[in-house]
């Protein structure tokens, strides 16, 4: 029935630097990854690839928190930009309107996001499959429209403006590093966090929930509890990292920032690197975002929307595919690999 | 008193054009039980045909719909081959994200090829409205809600009474069933996306007079069409109807009596009344909703 | 003896299809019951009103003296009544052990404790080779054997068994029956819902019948095989052209 591979236990091949990290475990290939991360961050690289780095680093946590919800409890969800922007909005009209500094501000959005999460969770408990991810769809339209009109809190159309002063209290920074150096902070946190929940029970209660619910219940599972928890919790981490793009990219406005199709990025980026695995939506989001960066700078003029396209055409052959993503497809290079007697 | 009733008959009207734009994707949804993401992209690529025979053949869409109905059959059965057949098999959301990519891929190609400008038919009636009584009726938008009807009732017709019909049913209800019964499931299943992406074809034409092609034109009206197959109840061809007429008024008054942009505020919210409190839809079987993508 | 499952006066109706109507009976702590019945006699709404998958329209369902009518599913998991899937419905995208691991979770205090737990309780069903292998290569018996695996790793003071024998060879047969045989030695009440009949006779010291959703026999196998309406109500239900076991 399901063709999508198991990531969750070992294949045979013993021990080998391109395997994936098993659950609960940390691998060769995690740690040289990380080192990697540090050492892009330390070794003088040019302005322009800085963004790509930091934004890569950034995706990563947002597809790690996404897959809390998407790949872990199997509620995908097309409407976590909503989260997004709760988050970067309510930090951003907290420290423009009231002078909060964002470190604080940013958590406040978090629990906002997360009742949002809980509330949804539990209006459309029992929805599935398609009729949820329409849920999701809506929630963030009708958020997106209000924030659009309201425009006495946010701004309206014209969006919202952070102040570019330099501070560590404000969280805006001169420098690009330092920038990067937050965003792999958040990275990193979310990596171990999830990696923590996985191998806990809570994590398997989460799986079991996604692969069959009967049996769950039966198992003595509340699954209405375990849905409602993972999307509040995947709602709550989306939201800090909206705060910190926020602080970044310092100009907010709702077109983009509750936009369809970063909702879809949120959700793709996972799927591409391997739902249901903690290394999957890094590396989906390590391998996307400086492609379609790229693609966008060196093609994006000359021919608007060619790296889309391909993009586009990716995803499908990806998903029809290589449906265990990347880490699947890394997964079975190793196990070879391994069978050779390496 | 007469803008009440003005607002409720364009309501209706455009209503119907959106419910026809809606019924390939109930239809397709009632069938194979999947969800195409990229129906947007179909309809924007059929209105980008029809504006392209108004443009180099100088027809108007209405006669254009004869080659842009079944161009679009045809380009359904390549997605299906290509997209929905290795996807079947496997769990829902391996189908959600391809049909995303695809319409990715779709928006993207038009915008490479079509650059981003709104493009529009002519009018072809000068402009003038019809008057009924004291109310008054764009033309393309009558002639809109007549071929709706037409469509509906036509499907109707095809389902109750064709031997091709009766076979979509009993793929409906039972799977594996009509399978065994000798059915060709699979042929039914590309009949029935074909057909859906025709309809929108067909929608695309009438829609093209009304409003303007642009690449992401799709997005505007994708999420649209799901409000309405879901308040129609997923797999009614009727309350396609029903549901596309219920949005079209709640969208012509809402703009009216608060403001354009609450339009869509307004049926979002009656989206989401409705899967919380009737996720089957005004017509649909109860417990519809509880089908997920796997048999 | 104050019964661990009493059914008093327990009915349900879908529309207009009365499905199970006025069912009474008790089971004893130790007990090991069989419940059978022709097809379409009600024991799957029957077995899914006890499990808390479905909620009555009438009458009580009180395990150790507390009504549970209506708690739903995972509630009733938690007080200790375990079930089956007819059709096994494991979690496919974790291997064997984690299957059982979940269920083991309820009363273990740890993930490797669970784990552990799980390890013994394969080994009791026969499992113990499959442990880390993904649950796509077990075939409908192995899976079958793995539903008992989670019954009984939630500890359960009840388990329902729902058609376990059905696509087993009689070698599996004989395994299994074994196995649920050996439940109420250790303190593992038994109501085995079942259409081998074979299988349920020589092993259950007590027999229900359920037909039209009425219980029409309660006593020990070899009374109830001799029953009128036992007997009437399974050869009724056959037609001469397609009889078919």
């Amino acid at each position: 029935m399901s063709t999508i591979v198991k990531a969750r236990y070992s294949s045979p091949g013993g021990a080998s630097l391109a395997r994936m990290p098993k659950s609960g475990t940390l691998s060769y290939f995690e740690i040289a990854l990380l080192a990697a991360c540090v050492g892009v961050l330390v070794l003088g690289i040019p302005e322009s690839f800085m963004d790509v780095v930091l934004l890569s680093f950034l995706w990563g946590g947002l597809a790690l928190a996404w897959n809390i919800a998407g790949g872990y409890a199997g509620m995908i969800s097309f409407g976590h930009a909503a989260f997004f922007g709760v988050g970067a909005y309510t930090s951003t009209i907290l420290s423009v309107d009231a002078g909060l500094s964002p470190w604080i501000g940013m958590w406040l959005g978090a629990i906002l996001a997360a009742l949002v999460g809980g509330v949804l969770s539990l209006v459309c408990a029992r929805l599935r499959g398609p009729f949820f991810i329409l849920s999701t769809l809506a929630t963030a339209e009708v958020i997106r429209i209000c924030a659009l009109n309201w425009a006495s809190l946010t701004g309206g159309p014209e969006g919202l403006a952070i102040p570019p002063v330099a501070s560590l209290a404000s969280m805006v920074f001169d420098s690009k590093q330092t920038y990067a150096l937050l965003m792999l902070g958040y990275l990193v946190l979310m990596y171990v966090f999830t990696k923590v929940l996985e191998a806990s029970r809570y994590g398997f209660y989460m799986f079991a929930v996604r692969d069959d619910e009967d049996a769950a219940g039966a198992a003595g599972i509340n699954a209405l509890f375990v849905r409602t928890a993972a999307m509040a919790l995947s709602a709550f981490l989306t939201a800090i990292g909206g705060s910190l793009f926020a602080q970044y990219f310092l100009y907010l406005d709702p077109t983009h920032v509750f936009s369809l199709e970063l909702s879809f990025q949120f959700a793709l980026l996972p799927a591409l690197g391997g739902l249901g695995t903690a290394i999957g939506p890094v590396l989906g989001a390590f391998a996307i975002t400086p492609l379609s960066e790229l693609l966008r700078s060196y093609l994006g003029d000359s021919v608007a929307g060619l790296h889309l396209v391909i993009y586009g055409g990716v995803v499908i052959v990806v998903m029809l595919y290589f449906p265990g993503g990347m880490a699947a497809a890394l997964n079975r290079l190793a196990a070879r690999k391994g069978g050779k007697g390496k | 008193m007469d803008t009440l009733a003005q607002l409720v008959l364009s309501g209706i009207l455009v209503g119907s054009i959106y419910a026809l734009m809606s019924v390939g994707l109930t239809l397709i949804f009632g069938v194979l039980r999947i969800v195409n993401f990229a129906h947007g992209e179909f309809l924007m690529l059929g209105m980008y045909g029809a504006w392209a025979m108004s443009r180099f053949a100088g027809v108007n869409p209405y006669v254009g719909l004869l080659l842009v109905v079944p161009a679009m059959f045809l380009f359904g059965m390549l997605v299906y081959k290509l997209i929905v057949t290795p996807g079947l098999d496997k769990p829902h959301l391996v189908i959600v994200f391809a049909t995303m990519g695809l319409s990715i891929m779709l928006q993207n190609l038009a915008l490479m090829i079509m650059s981003a400008d709104l493009f529009d038919v002519p009018p072809m009636f000068g402009g003038r409205s019809l008057g009924i009584g004291p109310l008054y009726v764009k033309t393309e938008l009558l002639i809109g809600f007549c071929i709706a009807l037409g469509v509906t009732f036509a499907m109707r017709w095809i389902v109750k009474t064709t031997y091709l019909g009766k076979a979509i049913r009993a793929t409906v209800q039972d799977r594996e069933a009509a399978s065994l019964m000798g059915i060709p499931v699979h042929r039914i299943f590309l009949i029935t996306f074909a057909s859906g992406s025709a309809l929108v074809g067909l929608a695309a034409c009438v829609m093209l007079p009304v409003f303007s092609v642009f690449p992401t034109v799709g997005l505007n009206f994708v999420l649209i069409a799901f409000v309405i197959v879901v308040l129609g109840g997923m797999g009614s061809i009727e309350g396609a109807l029903l549901g596309g007429i219920c949005i079209g008024v709640v969208q012509s008054m809402s703009s009216y009596y608060f403001a354009p942009a609450y339009g869509q505020l307004f049926f979002f919210i009656l989206f989401m009344l409705v899967l919380v409190f009737r996720p089957a839809g005004l017509m649909g079987q109860k417990g519809t909703a509880n089908l997920g993508m796997n048999p | 003896m104050t019964a661990l499952l009493k059914m008093e006066g327990v009915g349900i109706s879908f529309g207009a299809l009365r499905a199970v109507h006025d069912v009474t009976f008790s089971v004893e702590q130790g007990e090991l019951v069989g419940l059978i019945g022709p097809n379409g006699a009600g024991k799957s709404t029957l077995y899914n009103l006890m499990a808390g998958a479905l909620r009555p329209d009438s009458g009580r369902i009180v395990f150790d003296g507390r009504n549970i009518a209506g708690l739903k599913p995972h509630h009733v998991a938690r007080i200790g009544i375990a079930r089956t899937f007819q059709i096994p419905k494991p979690y496919r995208q974790m291997s064997v052990v984690e299957n059982v691991m979940l269920s083991a979770m309820l009363n273990e205090r740890s993930v490797s404790k669970s784990r552990e737990r799980a390890a013994e309780v394969l080994f009791e069903v026969g499992l113990e080779s499959y442990v880390d292998s993904p649950v796509s290569v077990l075939t409908t018996g192995l899976l079958k054997r793995l539903e008992v695996a989670r019954a009984l790793a939630l500890r359960p003071r009840l388990v329902l068994f729902d058609e376990i024998m059905a696509g087993l060879t009689p070698s599996e047969v004989k395994a299994v029956t074994a196995l649920v045989a050996s439940l109420p030695g250790r303190g593992i009440t038994v109501i085995w819902v079942e259409h081998v009949l074979y299988a349920i006779m020589n092993t259950a010291r007590r027999i229900l019948v359920l037909n039209r959703g009425e219980l029409i026999a309660d006593g020990p196998p070899q009374q109830v095989v001799r029953d009128r309406n036992v007997v009437s109500a399974y050869l009724g239900e056959e037609e001469p052209a397609d009889a078919q076991g």
